[in-house]
């Protein structure tokens, strides 16, 4: 296209983007410089995402230049964000802040495979600044909104069956033509065999919690409910009644957050990549 | 295959022809399976075949089939159309005797009726039962071609038409949301833009209370040229698209016509809520042409070269709800409240830190990632902040709702 217009940053809640491994580039012609987009299970194509939550540590993890890793929590999971020299201003934002505190980042998500074949997503960030924690609850309503949207197209799209060599590297074709968001439906169903309930419950999980923080801070008129969201909030905010299933979990999505190596089932070889299931969580 | 059988059958019937139903499917067979001759063509070559054994000569070259407008997707097609005649044109051309808008009950489409053709003038608002037209496609639209083999016949009922969507209506620049419309805009001319291309006579925005729009005036239209300022009564013109972006063309079918009546432009605010996504180069201080107002860049004007600029304070952003983004931009007035920071404050400010970006910077952190509700008119891809505001912090009642909705969902 002849034209540039900027791309939307999509709302996913970390969890979602921790369970995204399919990357893809699009364009007219697949030449290097196609956009490169994620397809989460919920069938967003994201070339850039939006995300609001509590920075909880930052590191310069660079050698002779600085190379800051901040992670971003929010009620479903993390995400790692980084800012290196080639994004000074966010680097340096970074740099300054302190952890905890709530923070707005935009960024183009990234898929990383290691050696030994796991695949690690985190956020290159263009921008990250402090936000208060209103900001963080509109993201929180934003993203619920949003994935519930998604989740609703998702019912009405059919997995495709598609050549099977997917793979998160570059060298992957897509489509010749940018695809359409029921394409991308399909593909998502194909992919990841997304499972619908899953992601409304973790939805429902955010929502909870975000309800309990509310209620928490709205003492006076709502005594009543914030007195059990308090006790609740407190110890698990985001294990809530709505989905018994998942109390043994913790505010954080299943892959603990110290050990992002090992939040992904090691396939043995590319061709296993698109096999992963993250669905066998729930 | 049983279906294509039949609909032979029917046809070889209506010519009282008579053919065993495996003798068809054989020459069907072998055009398909054999030959992978698409189903439609081999239907047609099959129809011939059995048409010219026995000495029918098909008028047209296939057997035109009665549509409706809207089942007209291909072009080449021959079909029978029973039609009002809803509109009239000027032809563009002497090839073309007739040309317009005829419809349906499904829609309405455009017709040319070439000279050659011979044919009768049709007449507007008539009813006709056309036949053996030839279908065409121009850039994704579809019009039908009467040529020598094509008959009229005029009905004595109504046709019954959709209201044509391709007759221009009065519509105000908010309204225009489809590419391909025909319109009538009561409009201001705003800016005009140097023409960038030989095709184009005229260039640049028009605007009425609802916003402003790009406009093209093609130089094969052979229209007059409008004047910055004056307002107009613009007949006929086309809606088009690029990029989410709508804009107006100006063809042969259009009128201009002056108007005495000054149109005001722009009061009438769209709005759009979202998290605010990027402070773009360009924002805080920066200095303008005295001339001409526009932005320098690094103390040169794109049209007065260098000058020495007069300082302004204004914000480039981007907002983003998660599905559209919107381009804004805020003056003076509304950047000093929403930032705090009055135009002498901010100079002062870049004085003391030797740097204009301090300024940049200091948006960045009051707005980035921040969650805004705005008004304003649009100026073609920007909206043009009125009143910002933060949008209210979440209430209980917001989350239970959703939570509610997420349930039964």
């Amino acid at each position: 296209m002849a034209g540039f217009s900027r791309e939307v940053a999509k709302r996913i809640f970390a969890e979602e983007l921790k369970s995204s491994n399919y990357s893809f580039r699009d364009g007219e012609d697949q030449h290097q410089y196609a956009p490169s987009y994620l397809l989460t299970p919920t069938g967003a194509k994201c070339n850039r995402v939006f995300v609001v939550g509590t920075l909880t540590e930052k590191d310069d993890i660079g050698g002779d230049t600085e190379y800051w890793r901040g992670r971003v929590v929010d009620p479903t999971g993390s995400i790692l964000i980084y800012a290196g020299q080639y994004q000074p201003e966010a680097a340096q934002i970074l740099a300054n802040m302190e952890a905890p505190s709530y923070v707005a980042v935009v960024g183009k998500p990234n898929l990383y495979q290691t050696d030994d074949g796991n695949i690690i997503i985190s956020l290159r960030a263009e921008s990250i600044q402090r936000v208060d924690e209103n900001t963080r609850n509109q993201w929180i309503l934003d993203t619920a909104r949003r994935t519930l949207e998604r989740l609703e197209a998702l019912k009405n799209a059919r997995p495709v069956p598609v050549s099977s060599d997917f793979a998160t590297a570059d060298s992957v074709p897509a489509s010749s033509s940018s695809s359409t968001p029921a394409q991308d439906n399909d593909r998502a169903l194909q992919h990841y065999h997304t499972d619908i309930e899953h992601f409304r419950q973790m939805v429902l999980r955010a929502l909870s919690s975000l309800k309990a923080d509310l209620a928490k801070s709205d003492m006076p008129p709502e005594t009543k409910i914030a007195k059990s969201a308090i006790a609740e909030g407190e110890k698990k905010p985001a294990a809530t009644p709505t989905a018994p299933e998942e109390m043994p979990s913790s505010r954080k999505s299943k892959p603990k957050k110290s050990e992002p190596n090992n939040t992904w089932p090691a396939p043995e070889n590319e061709e296993e990549v698109e096999t992963i299931n993250f669905g066998k969580k729930s | 295959m049983k279906e294509l059988v039949d609909q032979i059958q029917a046809r070889l019937r209506d010519q009282k022809i008579e053919i065993s139903d495996e003798d068809i499917e054989s020459r069907l067979k072998k055009l398909i399976v054999d030959f992978r001759v698409p189903e439609g063509e081999a239907r047609r070559s099959v129809l011939n075949y059995f048409f010219k054994e026995h000495g029918i000569v098909p008028q047209a070259r296939a057997g035109s089939e009665k549509v409706k407008i809207a089942e007209i997707k291909e072009s080449g097609k021959w079909v029978d159309l029973e039609v009002k005649v809803l509109d009239l044109w000027e032809p563009a051309s002497q090839t073309i005797s007739q040309t317009g808008l005829v419809g349906d009950i499904t829609g309405s489409m455009k017709f040319v009726k070439w000279s050659k053709s011979e044919l009768p003038n049709l007449e507007l608002g008539r009813s006709y039962l056309l036949k053996k037209l030839v279908t065409d496609e121009f850039q994704g639209r579809f019009s039908v071609k009467l040529n020598r083999t094509s008959q009229i016949e005029p009905l004595d009922v109504d046709v019954e038409a959709k209201p044509a969507s391709k007759s221009a209506k009065p519509v105000t620049i908010m309204e225009i949301n489809e590419p391909g419309q025909w319109v009538d805009i009561k409009v201001k001319v705003a800016q005009l833009w140097e023409a960038n291309s030989e095709a184009i006579s005229q260039s640049g925005l028009v605007g009425d209370e609802t916003g402003t729009i790009k406009f093209v005036k093609w130089v094969k239209a052979d229209l007059p040229d409008l004047e910055d300022g004056k307002s107009y009564l613009l007949k006929n013109l086309v809606t088009d698209e690029f990029q989410g972006r709508f804009s107006v063309k100006l063809n042969r079918t259009s009128q201009i016509e002056p108007l005495d009546v000054d149109v005001v432009i722009g009061s009438i605010a769209a709005e759009f809520s979202g998290a605010l996504v990027d402070v773009q180069k360009g924002s805080g201080l920066i200095k303008r042409c005295p001339v001409c107002k526009r932005s320098l860049a690094k103390g040169v004007c794109s049209d007065h070269g260098k000058v020495d600029g007069t300082y302004d304070l204004r914000i480039k952003a981007v907002l983003d709800d998660g599905r559209r983004v919107q381009d804004v931009l805020v003056n003076r007035e509304t950047t000093e409240r929403l930032i705090n920071l009055t135009l002498e404050e901010a100079k002062q400010m870049a004085m003391e830190a030797l740097d204009h970006e301090v300024v940049h910077s200091l948006i960045e952190s009051k707005l980035m990632g921040r969650y805004y509700s705005i008004t304003g008119p649009r100026m073609d891809r920007y909206l043009l902040v009125e009143s910002i505001n933060e949008i209210p912090p979440v209430s209980l009642t917001h989350v239970d709702e959703l939570i509610t909705a997420a349930e039964v969902a």
